[in-house]
């Protein structure tokens, strides 16, 4: 099956779930996804496209749209296509379904994206801060608005 | 982890400082008795927030930051995230400039392999193993000097090219380190074989099934070693892979003595690929011609888009996400490390072992806090 | 994790005010007293030729560190022993970025050293923040926090250097300039 089948096989599965899906090249496909149907989508990818492979999920931040962009980089050990899926979130209260329960190695990047974003995700098994000290929660480093960056007190600088 | 602890059973804190750390990080054990019976990761302790460090330097100055993802592969950070700007500009890098980029990545890995096994056998017992593998380290680290002048922190590569040609004479040095080297690799395989003490610590320990392994998403020589032939550079071939013969390393049995020995013949497979480099090597330009691209580009925009561009780090799948805005900053960059998952893996794989095997089961998954932090 | 509370053993009130034959005491008379002799150059001597130090790598000049402690470069032959615990050691090498979250525990480790003892800043994260000096996550001017001695430069260091601060600190201890801490 090659890259535009399975984007085509995606589509047909979940219409209006599933939409602006694109063929970058033959070993990389874009699509965005409703936030509600993500866990289905990353069910069926798992289980009938053999994309086994989660790569990494993060958050982008726009301001000025107003939105979080989360992004789910998911690969296969079969063939070498890298899907890249999008969900969009609003930047007030972003919330989406947690993928844990299909991509086991997906706890850590969502307890990141949840502590650096502040996107929330339901039904996560752990939702605790991952790299930053608790009192550091709700501060949110990686949006685009954060004003603790760049710190200026650093002395002996040349 | 439940915090709660029942009749005959403690939780104990290893680290942040502990021996058996290449960096910070704290392994919460909770033992009934010397077995394990649950454990947690928590991490962050040299997280530096790298992300957002990029996200406010030039894409030049970025090379800089990406150098110091991981200590033990700055090689294959840059390539990673020049190559994620080498897509979304369409620079094509020349043929001598990728042979050199390859010759450099693979002389790290041989490094970053030798640097992993000599402190993972010294967590099994083995210090004098260490003096070994550092004492042949130090010959690799000079070739890697007097090509980059630098021993860890290298800012290397360029977009469209290499920073610096190969000095004279590098093919001698290259011939003459590895004549040592491989003699070298020759006896530690010898004594891995053949020590029955170290057999009994880690043949049948820590094993990862296949399908466990692609489950939890590992890559890299802990994947190899439970016989899934996953690899970048096969799978997604960049620079001048596709030209080159190799094989990729994989053993069956999956566990602790299957990782160390992926690793023994990944460093025999790097110096053969850095021996058919070496003889062909064309001459040419280091830098596309005609092309502002050189060893200083001061500012540069690259065209908006998004990439995902991923390479073989020594511990795995290294891969960069890029978001370009067309200004001279990218947008958004996620490192995507490969000991971000393995280190995950950690509790589920150390379920039901004794104390003493922690350090074995850790050690031979070569991890590098500075890269899971970022 | 709950972190375990700090209990303070031996007590004044539960120490026997005077033991017949020894003479008890709790300032530094003795220590200042030696301070202005000859013997404290004799003491000195020792401690210069045996500073060992921690292993905590924290950063990319960890990897030096490392290097520096192991065959090659091999510092066992000036008494500098890489030591895991630093019960053992007498001097702390920062060597990198410290963190908010891992500020705590290098404190922790300083305050488990046995005096006297000293600190190297080793590397330019540990001495001005490096290339994350604007980041949000670390803590910034180290060396208000720890009475360092001998800064090392580089990004990273040499293990050449290293050595090199080693001998500094040698210097310093016989010169009795340095800053380690209760004589």
């Amino acid at each position: 099956m090659d890259a535009k089948a399975m984007i085509d096989s995606l589509s047909d599965q979940f219409k209006g779930g599933i939409y602006d899906t694109n063929v970058e090249s033959n070993i990389r496909i874009t699509a965005k996804v409703k936030p509600e149907n993500i866990k289905d989508v990353c069910r069926y990818l798992k289980d009938k496209l053999s994309f086994g492979h989660l790569c990494c999920e993060f958050g982008v931040d726009y301001p000025d749209r107003n939105e979080i962009e989360v992004i789910y980089v998911i690969g296969s050990y079969e063939h070498p296509v890298v899907l890249t899926l999008k969900a969009i979130l609003p930047r007030n209260n972003p919330e989406i379904e947690s993928v844990v329960p299909v991509y086991w190695n997906a706890n850590w990047y969502e307890r990141e994206t949840y502590e650096l974003f502040g996107v929330k995700y339901l039904n996560h098994p752990d939702l605790r801060p991952l790299v930053l000290p608790q009192e550091m929660l709700g501060e949110w480093p990686l949006r685009k608005d954060y004003k603790g960056f760049p710190n200026k007190t650093a002395k002996n600088l040349v | 982890m439940d915090n709660t602890v029942g009749p005959s059973e403690m939780i104990i804190h290893l680290g942040p400082q502990h021996p058996m750390m290449p960096g910070p990080f704290r392994l919460n054990v909770k033992l009934r008795g010397e077995t394990v019976v649950d454990s947690e990761v928590e991490m962050g302790w040299i997280h530096k927030g790298i992300e957002k460090i990029l996200e406010n330097k030039t894409y030049l100055q970025g090379i800089t930051i990406v150098d110091r993802i991981c200590y033990l592969a700055a090689l294959t950070n840059e390539e990673a995230y020049v190559g994620c700007v080498e897509k979304l500009a369409g620079i094509e890098v020349p043929e001598r400039a990728q042979y050199i980029r390859v010759i450099m990545e693979e002389l790290f890995r041989i490094q970053s392999h030798l640097l992993g096994m000599g402190e993972y056998a010294s967590f099994v017992g083995f210090v004098s193993m260490f003096m070994y593998t550092i004492k042949e380290r130090e010959d690799v680290m000079t070739l890697i000097d007097s090509v980059t002048g630098a021993r860890i922190t290298h800012s290397f590569l360029r977009f469209g090219g290499v920073r610096d040609d190969l000095p004279e004479g590098f093919k001698d040095d290259v011939k003459r380190v590895f004549t040592n080297l491989r003699k070298a690799i020759d006896s530690y395989e010898e004594l891995f074989s053949t020590d029955s003490i170290y057999k009994a610590r880690t043949v049948g320990i820590g094993v990862l099934t296949p399908e466990v392994a692609k489950d939890i998403g590992v890559s890299g020589p802990p994947l190899r070693a439970t016989g899934v032939p996953f690899d970048i550079r096969k799978d997604e071939p960049y620079l001048v892979y596709e030209d080159l013969d190799f094989k990729v390393c994989t053993q069956t049995a999956g566990d602790v003595f299957a990782r160390v020995q992926v690793r023994l013949d990944e460093m025999r497979e790097s110096m053969y690929i850095i021996e058919q480099c070496l003889d062909q090597i064309p001459q040419g330009p280091l830098f596309p011609e005609d092309t502002p691209y050189g060893r200083r580009t001061p500012v540069m925009r690259v065209p908006e888009g998004e990439v995902f561009h991923r390479v073989e780090d020594p511990r795995g799948e290294m891969g960069f996400y890029m978001v370009s805005d067309g200004s001279d900053k990218p947008y958004r960059v996620k490192i995507r490390g490969p000991v971000y998952p393995t280190l995950q893996a950690l509790p589920p794989l150390l379920k039901g072992v004794p104390l003493a095997d922690i350090v074995a089961i850790a050690g031979s998954m070569d991890t590098c806090t500075s890269e899971v932090d970022r | 994790m709950a972190e375990v509370e700090a209990v303070a053993t031996n007590d004044k009130e539960e120490m026997p005010e005077e033991i017949p034959g020894v003479i008890t005491t709790s300032s530094s008379a003795i220590a200042d007293f030696l301070k202005k002799t000859k013997i404290q150059d004799v003491i000195n001597w020792g401690r210069k030729n045996s500073l060992w130090f921690t292993v905590n790598a924290m950063g990319c000049c960890g990897v030096e560190l490392l290097s520096t402690g192991m065959a090659h470069y091999d510092t066992d032959r000036f008494g500098i022993i890489p030591r895991n615990s630093p019960r053992h050691a007498d001097v702390l090498i920062i060597s990198g970025y410290v963190t908010k979250k891992y500020y705590h525990s290098l404190k922790r480790i300083w305050d488990q050293m046995p005096a006297p003892k000293w600190v190297i800043a080793f590397g330019d994260c540990a001495i001005s923040g490096g290339p994350f000096y604007e980041s949000y996550s670390t803590v910034q001017n180290i060396d208000e926090i720890f009475p360092v001695d001998i800064y090392v430069p580089g990004c990273p260091p040499r293990c050449e250097a290293l050595i090199q601060a080693f001998v500094e600190l040698q210097n310093k201890i016989v010169a009795k300039k340095d800053k380690g801490t209760d004589y």
